[in-house]
């Protein structure tokens, strides 16, 4: 028989254990019932904002809370034209929310608060003189990010690894201008310091003016020297409503091709020494991709074009480069398969044309300088092929070609155990590509260039073609690809077999 | 005793031939596996000719090409550089009877970072890379007597005495005269060396801080100040041994024909001499006039392997 102590202690053991079971459940049911609780005040949120939609309204004050850095001027220019005493219609409630929150939106493109502004809508007390029925007050919390932060890491580049420490230092002026000191040291840039100052315009995120200094040391293997640079540019970028983006800089640059190996060729000597660049230069870029390291959907565009040397520009090259990038991706649908199956075909096309232009206000053009010239063929460009592998050479020394075309055609696959939601896919490819130097016309350089022109069309292209496997880490697309070569000009260097490549922009 | 030998034979073979064999396991491992190899083998499907070269490449040449500091119009007419350690070499081809090109250039474009050096001539279109190595100017001597040149060397104490006395004292006059004394830089080392690397202003001051403070360093690496007077008192009394050493003899240490001490002698002389120089500070040049047959010494060289004044 149990005694009544024992049953005592029997009742305070089962009130004391911890049954885990019913712990979990109760847990559930407690994240259910917030989950529910959240999704009643959303939805009152949404009604009652729904229901008032169009209750006319007057926005009296915006207030940022947590800017103690933030410049009074910049932040006008950026609320002013909001703010009711502006404008001469009221608002309603919808259009309000509208406009605040468009704003909010630019705020954040600045980059110099942290994610995840929040915003209040208050109405104004009736007793204060200065406001009216319809009146309301915005306030919009934000918290500033730490103004200096020092960064150091590796980082990835087409076919590069480098290791740098950087320093930002946001928002000086408290107008969202950044100063950002850069140095690093790479296994093909020896070394790199670079000093932006960057600033946007009117208090729109979208139009930036930066001023940058550059010093830099980059081995060139493939033509046996290593180029010195050391420059300083003035760029204005801006970016239109549909997502184009623009930039137009000038840049002036000297640069010394020096350091030249034991075994480099006559052409290569040639051209060592130093040379000034100084030139005005347009970059236009499209991104409609939906991925930027395997898309299937969309399509990219870009166009480099470059001036030198011409009329006022003056410095020691002259001529007018031009450079267009192309890329588009289209899903395939697989008949046994519903939805979308992950496979998907992406191709690219670029080209390139370098004219020789008259340097100041000279008559006669200079041929280029290897500098200057393109390089074709690599891991990241035409596969198949090694670095600079494509185009004039001398001896073992990539000398560059004035005008190219390269091509390729992708088909991803997902792996069938693996799926396509994962980054993994695999690539059977085959890319071609065409580099040519300018000929010789006897000075008259339209008629050269429209020769070499004629000339990437006479005979097939260099081709490759192979499968491989490719990897798209949020950093970088990684590449391990098996290729053959199939046509090739005697002296480019191929590439059989194995080939890894890491980089930001693939053909 | 036989047995005992060939049986220590075996021991020490033995182990050899299963490292030997597990070695080449490991490579038979790495190594391209035969139906890949001949897959390699097949492929590429189609070579074309190879491409033609930019304009600036540099054609292949039957002439050995040596790289100097000079302009364009002087290395096109075959004119003495205008830098010591260049127009030595330059003169020291002419007078061994090699036949060669001048060509301008600049420090960056030389194997041993420095000018001058010399270019063989690719004797046939499918030259191997051999023919390409350029010749710095330390193995030119080497490569005179292998192109036919009968050179006489003198190794006598007294040679390397005076060489010496032109390798530091009168080197260093020079230096200072030509980089250090202002009005001579500007007129004599700025448009020569400075104003033919780039055409814009601010590479060309980088590029004559440069210059001048490598001048700087090496004299001081000489002695720990640069005094000047000493300096030019020292050439002097070189220019004057060296007058000495000439007398009357046409060529130094009474050769028949001139060798590579008259060709770094006449080096300095002839840049010192020049008129088309346009020294301003002329102490130093003021300094060689006086000496009658160094000044005589020059003209003769200038006229048999330069074709004139």
């Amino acid at each position: 028989m149990a005694s009544p102590v024992d049953q005592g202690d029997d009742l305070f053991e089962s009130l004391q254990k911890t049954d885990e079971k019913k712990l979990e459940e109760k847990a559930k049911a407690l994240a259910e019932k917030e989950a529910a609780y959240n999704e009643k005040a959303k939805q009152r949120l949404m009604d009652l904002i729904g229901s008032n939609s169009t209750l006319p309204v007057t926005i009296s004050s915006i207030r940022l809370i947590g800017a103690k850095h933030t410049r009074r001027s910049f932040l006008d220019r950026l609320f002013n034209p909001i703010l009711s005493a502006n404008r001469d219609a009221p608002y309603t409630l919808s259009e309000a929310l509208e406009q605040v929150g468009s704003a909010a939106d630019r705020l954040r493109k600045f980059d110099i608060y942290h994610e995840g502004i929040s915003m209040f809508v208050d109405r104004p007390s009736p007793t204060d003189p200065s406001s009216t029925p319809t009146d309301i007050d915005v306030y919009l919390q934000a918290r500033e990010r730490g103004r200096i932060s020092l960064k150091t890491g590796t980082d990835l580049g087409n076919v590069e690894g480098s290791a740098y420490g950087e320093l930002h230092w946001r928002n000086i002026f408290g107008g969202a201008e950044s100063l950002n000191l850069n140095a690093s040291a790479g296994t093909r840039t020896r070394s790199a310091y670079q000093a932006t100052f960057d600033t946007p315009i009117l208090s729109d995120p979208d139009k930036r003016v930066s001023v940058d200094a550059l010093s830099s040391s980059t081995l060139k293997p493939w033509a046996s020297h290593e180029e010195a640079l050391k420059g300083a540019g003035l760029k204005y970028s801006w970016a239109t409503k549909s997502g184009m983006k623009h930039q137009v800089g000038y840049t002036g640059i000297w640069r010394q091709v020096t350091g030249l190996a034991a075994n480099a060729s006559p052409s290569v000597r040639n051209d060592a020494g130093d040379s000034a660049k100084s030139s005005i230069s347009h970059t236009w870029v499209a991104d409609r991709r939906n991925h930027p390291f395997i898309p299937t959907r969309g399509y990219l565009m870009k166009t480099v074009s470059e001036i030198a040397g011409w009329g006022p520009l003056q410095g020691d090259v002259a001529f007018w480069k031009s450079e267009l990038e192309t890329s588009g991706a289209i899903p395939i649908p697989i008949p046994g398969i519903k939805g979308d199956s992950g496979v998907s075909l992406t191709g690219g096309l670029r080209a390139g044309m370098l004219y020789p232009l008259p340097l100041g206000f000279a008559s006669t053009s200079q041929p280029s300088r290897i500098n200057d010239r393109f390089q074709l063929g690599g891991p990241t460009d035409v596969r198949g092929f090694k670095i600079g592998g494509l185009g004039p050479r001398d001896g073992s020394d990539a000398l560059g070609g004035d005008i190219f075309a390269a091509g390729s055609a992708n088909l991803l696959i997902p792996f069938p155990r693996v799926g396509k939601d994962t980054p993994l896919r695999l690539q059977l490819f085959a890319n071609a590509g065409r580099l040519l130097a300018l000929k010789d016309r006897g000075g008259n350089t339209q008629k050269s260039v429209y020769n070499t022109i004629a000339q990437l069309g006479d005979s097939l292209p260099s081709m490759a073609a192979g499968f491989g496997v490719v990897y798209a880490h949020p950093v970088a697309r990684f590449e391990l690809n098996f290729s053959l070569p199939l046509v090739m000009r005697r002296g480019e260097e191929t590439r059989k077999g194995l080939q890894f490549g890491v980089g930001i922009n693939f053909l | 005793m036989p047995p005992t030998n060939s049986a220590e034979d075996e021991d020490t073979s033995s182990p050899q031939t299963s490292f030997s064999r597990q070695t080449s396991r490991v490579r038979d491992f790495f190594s391209v596996p035969a139906p890949v190899k001949t897959l390699f083998n097949s492929v590429p499907i189609l070579t074309y000719p190879p491409n033609d070269l930019p304009q600036r490449a540099l054609k292949p040449t039957r002439v050995p090409i040596l790289y100097v500091f000079s302009t364009k119009e002087d290395a096109a007419a075959g004119r003495p550089s205008f830098n010591p350690s260049c127009l030595k070499w330059q003169a020291f081809l002419n007078i061994a009877g090699i036949n060669h090109r001048v060509v301008s250039s600049s420090n960056h474009a030389s194997p041993s970072g420095s000018l001058p050096f010399l270019l063989p001539a690719s004797a046939s279109s499918n030259a191997s890379q051999e023919s390409f190595k350029p010749i710095p100017s330390n193995k030119l001597i080497r490569y005179a007597k292998e192109h036919g040149a009968i050179i006489e060397e003198s190794t006598s104490m007294r040679y390397e005495a005076y060489q010496s006395l032109l390798d530091h004292r009168i080197r260093s006059a020079w230096l200072y005269t030509l980089y250090l004394e202002p009005k001579n830089f500007s007129s004599v080392a700025y448009p020569l060396y400075v104003s033919s690397t780039s055409s814009n202003p601010l590479v060309r001051a980088s590029i004559s801080y440069q210059l001048r403070a490598a001048a700087e360093a090496e004299l001081l690496k000489q002695s720990s100040i640069i005094d000047t007077d000493d300096l030019y008192s020292e050439a002097d009394k070189a220019f004057e041994a060296l007058s000495i050493l000439l007398g009357d003899d046409p060529w130094f240490f009474g050769n028949e024909k001139p060798t590579l001490f008259d060709a770094s002698i006449f080096a300095y002389t002839q840049l010192l001499l020049d008129e088309n120089m346009e020294w301003k500070e002329r102490k130093l040049c003021r300094a060689l006039r006086r000496r009658e047959n160094l000044v005589q010494h020059r003209e003769r060289l200038l006229v048999r392997y330069f074709g004139g004044s």
